[in-house]
């Protein structure tokens, strides 16, 4: 899960959320499908700003993907926050939370 | 998971265990993105509610927790409310 600054529109988001699925699939990983939470408030301030554009996608990664990936999102100027969780071998797919607070 | 404490307690009044709520739904992971469900395991100044009042198994309670501190990570939750 990423949130990537508010100051992008759509497309730059696109790009910037391109960028690390090329990073995952050339160091040999397995992305899935991006999903897109859209711009949401933040539940607080972040670098001085209150909203960010939310995408959470699911992968598969070594361990050359991963500090690769890390790296690049800690690098980043356009990624306000990032978080990279495994996920138990029972996860199932459940349908996203409807983003209550979504300022359009 | 219904443990019941029956029996006259000290005081108060007499204890009646439901079961945890995501032990009934069979729930085995605590998703962090889902912040509307975690709303409830947080009081209304964004503090991690204690098991008694949540009425979370051992495990679960942790789970939720985990849960709870990792969407304060991604601003899903607040860390504090009202400062």
């Amino acid at each position: 899960m990423l949130i990537v600054i508010p100051e992008l529109d759509e497309e730059q988001v696109e790009n910037t959320i391109g960028r690390f699925r090329t990073i995952i699939e050339r160091t040999g990983g397995e992305a899935g499908e991006v999903n897109h939470w859209g711009r949401r408030k933040l539940a607080y301030e972040i670098d001085h700003r209150t909203d960010g554009f939310y995408a959470v996608m699911e992968f598969t990664a070594g361990e050359r993907t991963l500090t690769e990936l890390k790296r690049m999102l800690r690098v980043s100027d356009d990624v306000l926050r990032h978080m990279v969780v495994k996920l138990p071998p029972s996860y199932a797919h459940k349908p996203l939370p409807e983003p209550t607070e979504a300022t359009a | 998971m219904g443990k019941r404490r029956n029996g006259p307690p000290r005081g108060g009044r007499p204890t009646k265990s439901k079961p945890c709520m995501f032990c009934k739904e069979n729930v085995a992971y605590v998703d962090y993105k889902d912040y509307n469900l975690l709303r409830r395991f947080v009081s209304d100044r964004g503090k991690v509610r204690a098991r008694r009042v949540t009425g979370l198994c051992p495990q679960h309670q942790r789970e939720a927790a985990s849960a709870i501190k990792r969407a304060r990570e991604m601003a899903l939750l607040p860390y504090v409310v009202g400062r």
